[in-house]
């Protein structure tokens, strides 16, 4: 998958300039809770890409999953989950939830543009 | 809300640049082997024709040739898998120093260790120790994780010693490794500026998934030694001085009013 925007939501400073130098030439916004990442989404429907991490204030990563299922979701609009606590029932109850993938923190940027890439796949006919 | 697009830094060039090197040499290696798989298969199918007819050469010279080309791609595919490693693992250190230089809050100083801590570092218990202004003992001024339970030396206010690892740390500044008996520490990270040991970080759990620390946890945890005392040492001078300018303050309004 080439995304073409990507939408990184976390509370957390540093991941977000991670993102910003793991995936260099590719349109990035940021959201620093489910709130804002809702906001993003309306303000930018060519959001193709959200990276959500799952611990947040006010309106947490698997929270703003809820939200998107119940308004129906975005066509086209691919979520991989971010986990800083590794556990498993996490990662499952994100895809459960409407996520396409997962990763687990700490990452490499290899590891991002990877499970990118294997979106593309899993999307090809 | 945030308003605000955060910066985006630059990668270090020359790496980039070594990237792109390494992708268009492994774009010419790709092309000569192409290339010779084609003269190879018209010279078998064609005897005579093509570029060996203006060159004759045999096949074995062609096999030889196409088999050493193979190996290059290989060859420069490894290095270019290995520079992106490492271009990675530079991006996370050059980004971890940018954010402890960002602030000059002491707080937002503590907050940004915690923030590497756990999201470069995978630390899934640690604390954050300072020593006091002119006193060698050490406030306790950050946790994250089960500390009252699983490590009660780190829940207090003030760490009074009695880790190994974590009183060497502070004694010497040398970084130290666990496991060690008597420690419930993995890593003692001594905060250092120039020769003064201002505190140390304390990892006491990892994340489940990360089963230890490698050799890129090494060079975090040795860029912490050295920048998270630094950045707090800034911190806490800006704090100290805006105190007083605005104690200053305080007197020259009330001087003005008499």
């Amino acid at each position: 998958m080439q995304p073409s925007k990507v939408l990184a939501v976390d509370d957390s400073d540093l991941m977000h300039r991670m993102y910003d130098v793991m995936l260099r030439g590719v349109p990035l916004l940021h959201a620093r809770d489910g709130n804002e990442a809702l906001e993003r989404l309306a303000q930018h429907p060519d959001i193709d890409l959200v990276l959500l991490d799952i611990n947040m204030p006010n309106m947490n990563g698997f929270e703003l999953l809820t939200e998107l299922g119940a308004r129906g979701a975005v066509p086209g609009l691919a979520v991989i989950v971010v986990t800083t606590a590794g556990r498993e029932e996490d990662a499952s109850r994100g895809l459960a939830a409407g996520a396409a993938a997962y990763l687990t923190k700490p990452f490499r940027g290899e590891e991002v543009r990877a499970a990118i890439a294997r979106l593309g796949e899993s999307h090809a006919p | 809300m945030m308003n605000r697009e955060p910066h985006r830094p630059e990668a270090p060039p020359g790496h980039e640049a070594l990237v792109e090197q390494l992708r268009d040499a492994l774009g010419r290696a790709s092309e000569l082997v192409a290339h010779l798989s084609t003269t190879l298969a018209v010279a078998a199918r064609e005897p005579g024709a093509g570029p060996a007819a203006a060159a004759p050469r045999s096949e074995d010279d062609t096999t030889r040739a196409l088999s050493a080309a193979r190996l290059d791609v290989q060859e420069l595919s490894t290095r270019l898998v290995d520079t992106e490693h490492q271009l990675d693992r530079l991006m996370s250190l050059y980004v971890a120093t940018y954010q402890l230089h960002s602030f000059l809050d002491p707080k937002q100083v503590h907050d940004a260790i915690a923030d590497i801590a756990i999201n470069l570092l995978g630390a899934e218990r640690f604390a954050l120790l300072l020593r006091r202004e002119g006193g060698l003992e050490c406030e306790i001024v950050h946790t994250q994780g089960r500390i009252a339970t699983e490590a009660p030396r780190f829940a207090g206010a003030v760490y009074e010693g009695g880790d190994p690892l974590v009183d060497g740390a502070l004694a010497d500044g040398v970084l130290r490794l666990g496991p060690r008996e008597g420690s419930s520490a993995l890593a003692a990270v001594p905060l250092k500026i120039q020769d003064e040991i201002v505190g140390a970080l304390v990892v006491l759990k990892l994340l489940d998934h990360k089963p230890a620390l490698g050799s890129e946890d090494r060079d975090l945890l040795d860029l912490l030694s050295a920048h998270a005392a630094s950045a707090l040492f800034a911190a806490r001078l800006f704090a100290a001085k805006d105190r007083k300018l605005r104690t200053l303050e305080s007197l020259v309004r009330l001087a003005r009013r008499e």
